[in-house]
């Protein structure tokens, strides 16, 4: 799956690099998906989302669900991606995401149905702005987390 | 089916839309900056204007950064095209000191300073050439000796 892009550059983690497009294609699904759960109000939709988040988090962003429809559906019928992108922060981000899905599910389940709307809200935010904008939250958290550690250390 | 959380969908999709659309304007935007009071970016990355060099185009990178990938890119094209442009980038996780000193949250972020180590401009995001051209022609036209 990871031909060489040819930058020369180490591989820094054991994911390959990104598609961008795919990050893009993953977070949009994954908008519609949180749009339905605040407007079905279901606990389960939420937590399927976070299973979603959980595989690319924990497992690595190889297995994040949308990530290998977009490899098998999707990417076979565009060209190769101009530049690729760098899959720790998008994994973070992901790490981010299922914290919000998984709380959201919680309030659902548990009748705290405010706790499970504001969790699937901010969730979606963050969702469509990478979507819509290609502006990704949890990578800038990435980046701000990266330098406190270093100034501490 | 939930009316509230209809309420809130198109809620949060607004303010997002609103975020993104400013996020958008910001990125890549060369903002003038009036250097008074702010540290000397040449000082503080230990370096001195050598021969024609009018400009340090200092860039604050993280490591793990795509668009910091490709500001490199960007200005190490344009200091290699233009003699009066020094163009050096940091880690701020080497030198979170130098983020500090110049009040940066966000990678990358490009500051230019003239040969004095005045603060000339800002960018936050892969930065626009044509507007980085256009902000640094009259430092680089020189002014009179």
């Amino acid at each position: 799956m990871s031909a060489p892009d040819g930058s020369g550059a180490p591989a820094r983690s054991a994911d390959p690099p990104l598609d961008p497009r795919g990050v893009r294609f993953a977070a949009g699904l994954t908008t519609v998906v949180l749009a339905l759960v605040l407007v079905s109000g279901s606990g389960w939709l939420a937590a399927a989302q976070a299973l979603v988040f959980a595989a690319g988090a924990f497992a690595g962003m190889r297995f994040a669900p949308y990530g290998v429809l977009y490899r098998l559906a999707v990417a076979p019928r565009l060209g190769r991606p101009a530049e690729r992108e760098e899959a720790a922060p998008v994994r973070f981000s992901q790490t981010v995401g299922f914290v919000f899905a998984a709380v959201g599910a919680i309030g659902y389940f548990s009748g705290l149905t405010v706790l499970g709307i504001v969790a699937a809200a901010f969730a979606l935010v963050a969702a469509f702005l990478n979507a819509a904008f290609g502006f990704c939250l949890g990578c800038e958290m990435y980046g701000l987390l990266a330098r406190a550690r270093a100034a501490r250390a | 089916m939930s009316g509230t959380g209809l309420v809130v969908l198109i809620a949060a999709l607004a303010l997002a839309t609103a975020v993104g659309l400013v996020l958008r304007a910001r990125n890549g935007r060369v903002r003038t900056t009036t250097g008074a009071g702010s540290p000397d970016g040449w000082a503080l990355t230990g370096s001195t204007p050598e021969g024609a060099e009018q400009v340090l185009l200092l860039q604050l990178s993280s490591p793990v950064c795509t668009p910091c990938r490709q500001t490199a890119g960007v200005l190490g094209e344009l200091a290699a095209g233009e003699p009066g442009v020094r163009h050096v980038e940091i880690d701020v996780a080497d030198r979170p000191d130098v983020a500090r000193a110049l009040s940066v949250m966000r990678t990358p972020t490009t500051i230019g300073f003239d040969r004095t180590g005045r603060e000339l401009l800002r960018v936050s995001g892969v930065p626009r050439r044509a507007e980085l051209d256009a902000a640094l022609a009259p430092e680089l036209r020189g002014r009179p000796a």
